[in-house]
């Protein structure tokens, strides 16, 4: 898990204009089921699946993606202009 | 995309190696409930500029592109 200091080095370093979020208690990771753990020897490993979300404006879950497939964001980048596009229509 | 803001969730961990494991380890993915049309779990996280970010912060202004990555070399 990142720290907040770490994504403030790292958003300067390649002048990101949108927040860096760390989910350093893993509770939005759990709630969201993105979480996948591992059992080895009595004990439990956990990290993250990639994953790209999008909620519209009434936070209503419009596109959903994980796994590989989630690395590359262009589709994830479509869904995104074509609601904001519905979003304008309105 | 003036409406959308694009919210990167870095969760690099130490486990680059981790997903190879012996078949005798049990392995359990917390299977991604959530689709499309349900309601996003809210949630509060900290941003890089240490300030809370909620997802009902948006609610009603900006469409939410939520991009979890692992492992993203921060240097964190």
């Amino acid at each position: 898990m990142d720290s907040p200091a770490a994504n403030a080095a790292f958003a300067k370093q390649i002048s990101l204009t949108f927040p860096l979020l760390s989910d350093m208690n893993r509770k939005m990771l759990k709630t969201y089921g993105i979480l996948k753990g591992y059992d080895v020897q009595n004990e439990t490993y956990e990290w993250a699946l990639r994953a790209n979300i999008i909620i519209d404006k009434q936070g209503i879950i419009q596109f959903v993606e994980e796994g590989d497939s989630a690395v590359d964001p262009n589709t994830a980048l479509t869904m995104c202009t074509t609601l904001h596009k519905k979003g304008d229509a309105k | 995309m003036k409406h959308t803001i694009a919210l990167g969730l870095l969760v690099a961990t130490a486990l680059a190696a981790a997903p190879v494991a012996p078949q005798a380890e049990k392995s359990h993915v917390a299977k991604m409930t959530l689709k499309v049309g349900d309601t996003a779990p809210e949630f509060t996280l900290l941003s890089d500029q240490w300030k809370t970010v909620k997802l009902s912060d948006y609610r009603g202004k900006k469409n939410v592109f939520l991009a979890v990555y692992v492992l993203a070399f921060t240097g964190g």
